[in-house]
């Protein structure tokens, strides 16, 4: 069962732990974080765009800066590029054990068929998680139109897949309450009846994007993100909040 | 397209395989896919021309390998549309920034784009080119395999119509996800169907290309007002039907763009009986792409002349 959390965001992070440690986490836990920057032309990326590559490199995933056009083709490409790739790490580790270099490219063309042969095997047909945690701040409204098109999208290339492929969303800041981020949609195979993703939001002033981050690595690891749990996890993580 | 991908293969350049040490004089660069390039090589071994495909990522060219090689082993070299092997070589290359690059070679295909044919050529090329397309699309479909990166950029087409199809880094088998595919022909953009690889897909992404042909810019308009709601099979048929280039086959593509037709097979043979003006009976109008033709014995000599044509090539 492969796990990926796609973060969807258009900003620093300014509130709350750092967003590349709980990446990390991710990681730890066998779930690889991606993140995608949407931003419109003409809106100041540099700041946000340095974070955005720390994250994912942290929590073993990818990174892109994108306008809204092309947010759906990037959400696909990014979610099957990381299967290949989760699939590749384990691929290489078997390489190394069993012939000390764990370099495909250092194989030869045939025994590269066969292998590529048994990864794309295992891309298809494995099964695949993936957590979708969505910005809210100000500044995505307009953009959530067509994050919700990303989100229909990808799920329509996840049923394609031999495999079993679920989403599930999130967003974040939570609500009014100071809650890190609210569960939108739940483990779900299918979008069909689903007529909005997000309701009727209330844009949230901060975006606390790590720990809403760390609720949804909760949400993967016991099935709920913890109001009862978020004394335990701030407690230990709010040491470290700068 | 990775942004680190520059291999600086140019014109005049001598590429030499690592593992088998075949060697290919650059000529030009042929296209961009978004997964590698392809040039134009020449084989020192046979001083014979063929297409190089140098690739970004050895996992993902080998992908492309692998459906090559599948699709090679399987065909047999009998029948009237005997073909060449898609692959002739495969190997890795050094280039000129140091690094290692995975590449393979096929046969050249020559060939202007389909638009390009056609605006060269005249749009009364289209029914024969089309049906060529489709015949191909069939033969893949027979042996459980579908096309699915159809678009105009992946149809080549030399003279007399002699089309052939592209970039087969979107084959997939039957069932699986589609590979790889272009918006604006992939049915579930239209919310017309799945991304699950089945002869139907081809038929639908078929249907937008024709569509794509003659009425270019109001598919493009199309596909900036509509909201993703809203995407239909009804849109699309509406271009068409106020399409006077695409009346004639009006019909036609309503079928396949609500997946009517079971396979390439059965489309290409209904699309060949729409070309057959030798039944009027059928016609209260003239087929648009005849409309230059003044009289009856100028239709019966097309008629004669085309089923030359079919004959040739079918």
């Amino acid at each position: 069962m492969m796990k990926q959390i796609l973060l969807i965001t258009d900003g620093c992070s300014n509130v709350g732990v750092s967003p590349v440690v709980a990446a990390a986490h991710g990681k730890s836990e066998g779930i690889a974080v991606n993140v995608v920057g949407v931003l419109d032309d003409g809106e100041a990326g540099e700041l946000g765009a340095a974070e955005i590559e720390e994250i994912a490199r942290a929590g073993g995933g990818l990174s892109r800066m994108v306008n809204r056009n092309t947010l759906s083709q990037t959400v696909q490409m990014m979610t099957r590029k990381t299967v290949v790739q989760t699939i590749q790490l384990a691929v290489q580790k078997e390489l190394k054990q069993v012939l000390g270099n764990g370099s495909i490219e250092a194989l030869p063309p045939e025994r590269r068929g066969e292998v590529v042969r048994v990864m794309d095997e295992l891309s298809e047909s494995s099964g695949l998680r993936v957590a979708l945690l969505i910005d809210v701040s100000a500044s995505m409204k307009p953009k959530l139109a067509a994050v919700e098109e990303a989100i229909r999208d990808l799920m329509l290339s996840l049923q394609a897949r031999q495999g079993g492929s679920e989403i599930c969303v999130f967003h974040f800041p939570g609500s009014r309450n100071g809650e890190d981020c609210m569960l939108d949609l739940g483990w779900t195979d299918h979008l069909a009846g689903v007529s909005s993703i997000f309701p009727k939001l209330q844009m949230g002033g901060t975006t606390p994007t790590g720990p809403a981050l760390m609720k949804v690595i909760d949400f993967y690891r016991h099935g709920t993100y913890g109001k009862h749990r978020r004394d335990e996890t701030d407690g230990m993580m709010s040491d470290y909040v700068v | 397209m990775t942004t680190s991908f520059k291999p600086n293969i140019r014109p005049g350049m001598t590429i030499t395989g690592k593992w088998k040490h075949a060697r290919y004089r650059v000529e030009r660069l042929l296209g961009e896919g978004s997964n590698g390039k392809v040039y134009l090589v020449l084989q020192e071994r046979d001083r014979s021309y063929c297409a190089l495909k140098v690739g970004a990522d050895a996992v993902d060219l080998q992908s492309e390998i692998n459906v090559l090689k599948l699709l090679d082993k399987e065909q047999g070299r009998r029948g009237a549309l005997a073909q060449d092997a898609f692959l002739l070589d495969v190997d890795d290359l050094y280039a000129l920034d140091g690094r290692e690059y995975p590449f393979y070679t096929m046969k050249y295909v020559r060939g202007s784009t389909l638009s390009d044919y056609l605006k060269q050529q005249g749009m009364e090329w289209f029914p024969l080119v089309g049906l060529t397309v489709l015949n191909k699309l069939a033969e893949l479909h027979e042996r459980g395999w579908v096309f699915g990166d159809l678009k105009v950029e992946n149809v080549l087409v030399a003279d007399y119509g002699y089309a052939q199809l592209v970039d087969f880094g979107g084959v997939t088998a039957n069932g699986k996800g589609i590979r790889q595919f272009t918006e604006i022909y992939d049915r579930g953009y239209w919310n017309c169907g799945t991304r699950t690889a089945d002869a139907k897909y081809d038929l639908f992404s078929y249907a937008v290309l024709c569509i794509h042909l003659h009425e270019s810019k109001r598919l493009k308009a199309l596909t900036k007002e509509l909201l993703p709601q809203n995407r239909s099979e009804t849109e699309l048929m509406r271009i068409v039907l106020e399409s006077e280039g695409l009346k004639p086959v009006a019909g036609w593509i309503g079928k396949a763009l609500s997946g009517k037709f079971e396979n390439g097979r059965e489309a290409a043979e209904a699309w060949r009986r729409l070309m057959h003006t030798s039944e009027p009976s059928k016609q209260t109008k003239l087929p648009g792409w005849l409309k230059g033709l003044a009289t009856v014995s100028a239709i019966v000599l097309a008629t004669s002349v085309a089923l030359l044509l079919y004959n040739v090539f079918i």
